[in-house]
């Protein structure tokens, strides 16, 4: 073959032990080699290559030399899902601020791009200037769900960096995970060094600098770490407020299999790691200057959190219950991100986001003043709500004056009134037509109502109010325009940790998809009506992982190695994988989803605290199952769930609504 | 501003200001697809806070558009767009601040304003000039065995190649499309020689790639040249391609010493 390029080599990383000099501070010698050139002559034989490339507006790239500690920030999945997390974009810029820190990032190569690195010796490398994994000192990545779990064993095993902590070199990096899914990182345990629990802004930098002075210390005069050192390191990690290091407790086990308890296994631990929250989320008005991709992502706009935290009190709802109390940004500032970040990232469309945008306290006239701003230009605004009510539809009117009134969506959650008190989403029958038929007479053509199966109580008759909602709320519809639409999405509940539901029995595939097809029957005649679901099976191994405990790390493992890779993923069919990984390990399955537990048993996650008294979350419990629901203590007053008096905190509203009647 | 005349409804719409670019797409954005220009433009024009026109309707789309679709991966110094703002965007003379924008790799190298009358681009880029550079080895063969067969190519009346797509195979004719090909050494200074090939590609009718052409001339014992740049589009010349915006030529055979000086 006449003109081939001699084989492009990537040097092989030197062996574990050897790297030390390439995480020496301040040595221009010690640079790692980028792996660009050789990825780009690679790049031609994989999808949407531009997933690789870097080279986004606002990226932020400083010298490898002139940095004392480096970071790698990364979301475990494909880059056009992991671009636009908020998190990730936040902690770039925190670190940013840091003058003797440097941040990259990385995402998951998607499995083609995976085979051409195993053949080609390609590092998992970072976006920026593709350099490797194992040159990093700081392997952070975040974890909102857990269907990235195994790409987090790629991206380690591709990166040069044994998968189990215990294994790892002393100069390796720290494998450090934080994120919803962080709040139960037991089935990740032997592969974690450290996890972040709760807000990351201030504990990122708290971090940063345990791992710089211990640096400093460790490779004075041409020094390298000893296994001894990076065991103190941990150690000095487990004692910042909000780390969790798994390998310093360990897990003790009933005779049945049930958890007893996990506990520290050296003096010094604290027996209870409590979640970090930044208070004043005024002090840290970020994320300001916004990654903009190259390539298509799933949310491309400049976004901002407006609050942090709901005190809604969903029962299903771990993101709800795990980010206590609701903290506030002002208005001032909302606007001030939102007009510098629009003219600075070239976006067209600005996201105000929160748990339930419509819930701040000056959402209407903050609203307002952006849609007077932005009148009469092509920037629209997006406010994603999940609160069915005249005032949530006023708010999207307002929204909608620049832009299209085609799809609103609503998520009353359950069909049944009985069955909305159970899981706390409290909005009547009444105000759900009443809000629907104001919609419609208002102009917008197409309604979305997102549902949930599988709730815990859930009946037949629950199932098929449903479908009944739906019908009247077609027939509303049909009122005003006989195009308009409506389509349900309804999902499959996964029981998540620290919620009230974190001792439920979780729906088998089987009785979801029975359910599913009630729903289907009952509508069949109204063509207006779409139907949209995932695949029962999805919530497997989401609910596997969300609740199992350290032994499940075996079968995280089994299944990687049998090929599971973005379990999320349509494309990629893992359950099988998965179902032959429990049989390798020879967990069972129905023991971790679909066993009832009770108060007595120890969970997994006791040690975690999220702020949340154990004994409110059970009383929930009961009250769920009563179908007692439960005010939102913004506005009725508290009803001791524990965050604020044990951590210390408060909510922190810009204005207190008047008579704490909402916001009408 | 200066406004045009009521139209027929009596509605007064602001005059519209084309502008044709010749830009680059190099390094890292050579990968980005036809499909993602648009919004890279977009937001590019936004940040240089250039008075950008959109459509009217429903959902409003940046009067941006390219007369083709370049394939992803493929580099390039004669891209063309046109570009049409709701008030004078006063690039013609500064068309840095416009990069300035514009991603790293991406450059506009030419601005100039559209008057009335002027043919659609697309008819002003009939064809492109392609270079096809192969890495610093082998080039005494190469060149050699590359020059025979663009002859006999040239001499020929057809040449059928298969183009291998994920949804099946395709058998295309080159032929037509093909207008001129060179193959000539390139001497570097303190590196070795590469052979470079270049060619000239109707625009026009079916359309042809250069990895098509590779496929007409490798047959199997050359390997693909792992550059692929679209030099520059416009009228073809016996000697070249006349850039359709600039009107430079760029000459289909290179001066092989160029390089050097």
């Amino acid at each position: 073959m006449l003109g081939a390029a001699p084989k492009a080599g990537v040097p092989p990383p030197p062996p574990a032990g050897r790297r030390g000099r390439f995480h020496a501070p301040g040595d221009a010698a010690t640079e790692p080699a980028s792996m660009w050139p050789v990825l780009e002559g690679l790049l031609a034989s994989v999808q949407r290559p531009a997933r690789y490339v870097g080279g986004e507006h606002n990226q932020v790239v400083r010298p490898w030399s002139a940095a004392e500690t480096r970071w790698l920030l990364c979301y475990p999945d494909t880059y056009e899902v992991g671009q636009p997390n908020q998190g990730i974009q936040l902690l770039y810029e925190v670190l940013a601020a840091q003058p003797t820190a440097l941040a990259e990032r990385a995402y998951a190569p998607w499995v083609d791009l995976e085979e051409v690195m195993r053949e080609h010796g390609l590092p998992t490398f970072s976006l920026e200037t593709h350099r490797p994994l194992w040159a990093f000192d700081v392997f952070a990545v975040t974890l909102p769900h857990e269907l990235g779990h195994t790409n987090l064993l790629t991206l380690l095993d591709l990166g040069g960096v044994a998968l189990h902590g215990e294994q790892r070199a002393p100069e390796d990096p720290i494998v450090l995970v934080g994120g919803h899914a962080a709040f139960n990182p037991e089935p990740l345990a032997p592969f974690v060094d450290a996890v972040a629990l709760g807000d990351g802004e201030e504990v990122t930098v708290e971090i940063d600098a345990v791992v710089r002075a211990f640096k400093q210390r460790v490779y004075a005069d041409g020094g390298a770490p000893t296994p001894a050192d990076r065991d103190e390191l941990l150690e000095q990690l487990a004692r910042i407020p909000g780390v969790y290091v798994p390998a310093l407790y360990a897990p003790a086990y009933h005779a049945d299999g049930r958890l007893r308890r996990t506990v520290p296994v050296q003096p010094g631990v604290p027996p209870v790691v409590a979640k970090r929250t930044v208070q004043d989320l005024e002090s840290v008005p970020l994320p300001r200057r916004q990654l903009v991709p190259l390539t298509e992502t799933v949310h491309e706009r400049f976004s901002v959190e407006i609050f942090r935290g709901c005190t809604r009190g969903c029962r299903f709802c771990q993101a709800g219950m795990i980010t206590r109390p609701v903290r506030e940004r002002r208005g001032d500032t909302i606007r001030e991100l939102v007009e510098q970040g629009v003219a600075d990232t070239g976006y067209g469309e600005v996201g105000l986001l929160s748990l339930s945008s419509a819930d701040h306290s000056q959402i209407l006239p903050l609203a307002k003043g952006l849609a007077d701003t932005y009148a009469g230009t092509t920037t629209s605004l997006s406010l994603p709500s999940t609160r069915v009510d005249a005032f949530t539809l006023g708010l999207a009117d307002e929204l909608a004056r620049n832009g299209r009134r085609t799809g609103l969506t609503f998520a009353p959650e359950a069909g049944s009134e009985r069955m909305r008190a159970v899981i706390n989403k409290q909005v009547s029958e009444e105000d759900l037509l009443r809000t629907a038929e104001t919609a419609f007479a208002q102009g917008w053509r197409h309604l979305k109502l997102y549902f949930m199966v599988g709730l815990p109580t859930e009946t037949d008759e629950d199932v098929l109010a449903i479908a009944e909602l739906a019908v009247r709320v077609l027939r509303l519809a049909r009122r005003h325009g006989k195009g308009n639409r409506l389509t349900l999405s309804v999902a499959g509940f996964v029981p998540k940790p620290h919620t009230p539901f974190q001792w439920a029995v979780q729906d088998p595939p089987e009785e979801l998809r029975r359910k599913l097809s009630l729903i289907r029957h009952a509508i069949k005649e109204h063509r207006a009506i779409t139907v949209r679901t995932n695949d029962p099976e999805d919530g497997v191994i989401e609910g596997l992982l969300a609740r199992g405990d350290r032994r499940v790390a075996a079968v995280v493992e089994r299944a990687w190695q049998l090929g599971a890779r973005f379990d999320g993923w349509q494309e990629q069919p893992t359950l099988p994988l998965w179902r032959q990984a429990l049989a390798d390990t020879g967990l069972e399955l129905d023991w971790y989803v679909a066993r009832e537990r009770d108060l007595d048993e120890a969970l997994p996650w006791d040690h975690l605290d999220t702020g949340l008294e154990r004994s409110w979350l059970w009383e929930d419990w009961l009250d769920a199952q009563q179908a007692q629901s439960l005010e939102d203590c913004r506005f009725t007053g508290c009803y001791d769930c524990g965050v604020c008096p044990g951590l210390d905190l408060t909510h922190d509203l810009g204005v207190q609504p008047p008579g704490g009647a909402g916001h009408g | 501003m200066a406004e045009c005349p009521p139209t027929a409804t009596g509605v007064t719409r602001p005059a519209l200001h084309r502008l044709r670019i010749r830009y680059t797409k190099l390094g890292r954005t050579r990968f980005v697809s036809a499909r993602d220009l648009g919004a890279v433009f977009e937001r590019s024009l936004r940040r240089a806070a250039l008075p950008i026109a959109y459509s009217e309707g429903f959902t409003p789309h940046p009067k941006v558009s390219f007369p083709d679709a370049l394939p992803v991966g493929t580099a390039s110094t004669g891209e063309y767009a046109e570009l049409t703002f709701t008030a004078p965007p006063d690039l013609e003379g500064d068309p840095a601040r416009l990069s300035a924008a514009l991603p790293e790799g991406m450059d506009v190298l030419i601005a100039v304003g559209v008057p009335e009358g002027t043919p659609k681009l697309a008819r002003l880029l009939p064809a492109a000039l392609w270079e096809l550079a192969w890495p610093p080895v082998d080039a005494a063969e190469l060149t050699p065995l590359l020059s025979r067969r663009a002859k006999a190519l040239l001499a020929a009346d057809r040449a059928e190649v298969t183009r291998h797509r994920p949804d099946g195979d395709r058998i295309l004719d080159v032929r037509p499309a093909l207008l001129a090909v060179v193959a000539s050494t390139r001497r570097v200074p303190d590196a070795d020689d590469r052979t470079v090939l270049r060619a000239v590609l109707r625009n026009d009718g079916p359309t042809v790639r250069p990895s098509d052409l590779v496929s007409a001339l490798a047959r199997g014992d050359v390997a693909p040249p792992p550059t692929i740049v679209r030099v520059v589009q416009g009228e073809v010349l016996p000697t070249g391609v006349r850039d359709a915006l600039g009107g430079e030529v760029e000459p289909l055979v290179i001066d092989v010493d160029a390089e050097a000086a």
